[in-house]
């Protein structure tokens, strides 16, 4: 059997990917359990087995207050639950932008989706419309309108003779980001009465947050993330730059559209329930890539993976730090995400 | 069915100004054409028009007999291989996976590579001699390995033609003829049609068969090496004074650039310099004085030496002499009545043999006549000048202590000459 070195590599794919799975499983039984509540490991087990099909016969709960029954399911884990869903959501939209733009320094946030989902969700806390529609709060629709206006402005600015430009594409979303922020501040100015809310809701966090939040988007998320493993192939080939992988037989302009769409949905939906939370889109493929390598075939589910337990790892900092008090999430991975940027910055600097 | 691309009335603009104009020609199966032109003449910009990466305003190019539009993008690809002018990476990818990456063409979305994509990237690295590099960074490697891993991806698409937008720019004299080497192989042994853009004209004539000369846009010149290569067609396409040869070691036109054409900078001087020179020894101060506005003659030279070339090619006087032929006194008179009306007389360190020592003895004449005459004297290079048993030497000798002033440079002359005008 001849031995290649890559080959071998790629048939470790899966071992990472299951390895992960069951890290991410041990994570949400284990940031469930910690909380003020003294609930054990045990016992987090035994509640969510209690729920699954065919398990539950062999669950005896008895022994579990009612109280921390009430706290694991209706609490904890949808928090946890959200909290992996949009740290997967963020960290792989993370990966292919890094790598359709060809840029490290990407983040799912790039194009303006953050400006014009925190835009949006403002004008909605501003007005008071504390409506609730399908379940769906009308901040969450608001930022996520936002989102998805911004995401579309910034695309019919960069569109030159039916294509998209990577870099005019990268300029008009800071353009327009930088635009909305100013209209968002500017109403924060003239409306200083909620400018404590709208500042919370742009740190980004799942204080509060539970089953209504989780259950409208996890099904959207969950396969937009599968479709977009879809593209992994064509964002490596992209990699090499957008001529040679049209050369390749890749139509590069049609793929660019459709990645975008599915990243700008996945993003859209995950800031509408959590704020901006930021640095882990950046952060989570940078670090997953020094581990599996820049093949997004691994990469983007990998991150997805590895997003989803970075995420509630810093939730569970947030909510236990300084508890009863819970600070925003995003603080806690911006506190991380920030010197691991310095670093990143660093380092590219010593290899130029 | 021998026409591998055949491209008709193929215009490419952007707005209003066309890059490409009416551009009409064929590749056959097997060619290996060079695109050559200066800066901004459009070449690759035709090559992607050709790879279907730009799409031309009006004009088919057809690929095989069919149009490249009704070629779905990865059957083009299976026939089209580009090697593109920048091939950096963004990321550390090994170099077995940016090889494998030319397998793309050939899988289908949900489709892993097999054991043959494997085996085939294996394959193009061993044939641009890269197998051993397979897993390191592509971004760790030089820049000559990393163009020969480009070419082993875009052989991975296993295309009939191969495209590449100036493969030997960033690179070392060795790499350049290593890599248009490697062309060449691929070209005579895998029967592989080659189109590649390139700079360096000499290169273009040595290794391909057929050249597309193409100047602001349009096809200027289209044939083998030596139809394309010829004053005419270079001189105003390049704005430069040049002189075509053979290069007598490959059989090729081989071009040596002069000076620009647009030379006013400097003021013509009326002051005439006569140069005695031959064998090269001429090139730079006749160069030189050409350049700074001097006029000058040359003699006595044999015809088809390359100072005479050279001379005839700046329009010098010329007192000429048959080729491998003595000086005759003909030639010799008409020598020293030149050099009387001339301001200056200049001496290169040419070898004296029985055939040009009639010149150092005009020379001589001219001193002592009172004319201003120097030596550029290189003569410490070489082993042995006289091949007149010493006659030279003491002519030179002699001359020293009349007055015959010694530089040690062309340039070191140009100063002097400045003192006359």
């Amino acid at each position: 059997m001849k031995v290649d070195k890559s080959f071998i590599s790629r048939k470790r794919w899966n071992v990472v990917l299951i390895l992960l799975v069951l890290l991410l499983l041990l994570s949400i039984s284990f940031f469930a359990t910690m909380g003020s509540a003294d609930i054990t490991l045990n016992e987090t087990i035994k509640i969510v087995s209690s729920k699954l099909p065919f398990i539950n016969k062999y669950v005896d709960k008895s022994s579990i207050p009612d109280s921390h029954q009430f706290i694991i399911l209706k609490l904890r884990i949808p928090r946890v639950l959200l909290g992996v869903l949009v740290g997967a959501a963020l960290s792989c939209v993370g990966a292919a932008f890094q790598g359709m733009f060809k840029n490290p320094m990407a983040d799912p946030y790039i194009i303006g989706i953050s400006s014009g989902a925190a835009l949006g969700a403002s004008l909605i806390i501003i007005t008071g419309l504390n409506a609730t529609i399908f379940g769906i709060r009308s901040v969450s629709l608001g930022a996520f309108i936002g989102a998805i206006a911004s995401t579309f402005i910034v695309y019919v600015i960069s569109r030159v003779k039916k294509r998209v430009p990577i870099t005019v594409l990268l300029l008009s979303g800071i353009a327009v980001g930088q635009f909305f922020t100013a209209i968002m501040s500017f109403l924060m100015v003239l409306h200083s009465n909620d400018l404590t809310r709208i500042i919370f809701w742009t740190l980004g966090s799942f204080s509060g947050k539970g089953w209504n939040e989780l259950l409208p988007i996890i099904l959207p998320v969950f396969f937009s993330i599968v479709v977009l493993n879809f593209f992994a192939r064509d964002l490596n080939v992209m990699l090499t730059g957008e001529e040679s992988a049209q050369n390749m037989g890749i139509d590069v302009e049609k793929i660019k559209i459709l990645i975008l769409i599915i990243c700008a949905l996945i993003t859209a939906m995950a800031v509408s329930v959590s704020g901006i939370i930021g640095f882990v889109g950046l952060i989570v493929p940078h670090i997953v890539r020094l581990i599996v390598g820049p093949d997004h075939r691994i990469l983007i589910p990998a991150s997805a993976l590895f997003g989803g337990i970075f995420m509630i790892f810093a939730d569970t900092i947030a909510r236990t730090i300084i508890a009863p008090t819970e600070i925003p999430v995003g603080i806690i991975t911006s506190l991380f995400g920030g010197p691991f940027f310095i670093y990143l910055l660093r380092k590219k600097k010593r290899s130029v | 069915m021998t026409e591998a691309i055949k491209v008709k009335s193929l215009y490419f603009g952007y707005g209003d100004n066309h890059v490409l104009k009416d551009i009409n020609f064929t590749i056959k199966k097997g060619d290996f054409v060079s695109i050559i032109g200066p800066n901004g003449s459009g070449k690759s910009t035709l090559l992607k028009n050709i790879a279907n990466i730009l799409k031309p305003e009006k004009g088919i190019i057809e690929v095989d007999g069919k149009n490249i539009i009704d070629y779905s993008v990865k059957e083009l690809a299976k026939k089209i291989a580009l090697v593109p002018q920048d091939t950096h990476i963004a990321y550390e990818f090994n170099v077995f996976d940016i090889v494998l990456m030319g397998r793309n063409p050939y899988l289908k979305r949900f489709e892993r590579e097999t054991d043959k994509d494997f085996q085939i990237a294996k394959e193009s690295l061993k044939l641009t001699d890269t197998l051993h590099l397979k897993d390191k960074g592509i971004n760790n490697i030089s820049g000559g390995e990393r163009q020969r891993v480009i070419i082993s991806r875009a052989l991975a698409q296993q295309p009939k033609i191969l495209l590449l937008d100036e493969p030997t720019s960033h690179l070392d004299i060795n790499h350049q003829i290593d890599i248009l080497s490697l062309l060449q192989k691929l070209n005579k042994e895998k029967e592989m049609t080659i189109v590649v853009v390139i700079h360096d004209i000499n290169l273009a004539a040595r290794f391909s068969n057929k050249i597309i000369l193409l100047n602001k846009g349009e096809v200027l010149s289209i044939g083998n090496p030596k139809e394309v290569i010829n004053y005419n067609n270079l001189e105003n396409t390049y704005n430069l004074d040049m002189i075509i040869t053979d290069n007598p070691y490959t059989n090729s036109p081989y071009i040596i650039p002069l000076t620009s054409k647009e030379k006013n900078n400097y003021r013509k001087i009326n002051k005439k310099v006569h140069v005695i020179c031959g064998g090269g020894t001429g090139g730079e101060v006749l160069n030189k004085l050409d350049l700074f506005g001097y006029r000058f003659s040359v003699g006595v030279i044999n015809i088809g030496d390359s100072d005479w070339q050279l001379g005839k090619k700046l329009s010098a006087e010329l007192i000429e002499e048959m080729p491998f032929t003595g000086i005759t006194d003909k030639a010799y008179k008409k020598n020293v009545a030149t050099m009387e009306k001339s301001d200056v007389v200049v001496l290169t360190s040419v070898p004296y043999g029985k055939g040009n020592f009639k010149n150092l003895e005009a020379a001589y004449k001219a001193l002592e006549k009172g004319k201003p005459v120097y030596l550029i004297d290189n003569y410490q290079k070489y082993k042995r000048f006289d091949y007149v048993n010493g006659k030279a030497k003491k002519i030179l000798d002699d001359m020293k202590k009349k007055g015959l002033k010694l530089v040690n440079s062309v340039d070191e002359l140009l100063l002097m000459l400045k003192k006359h005008v």
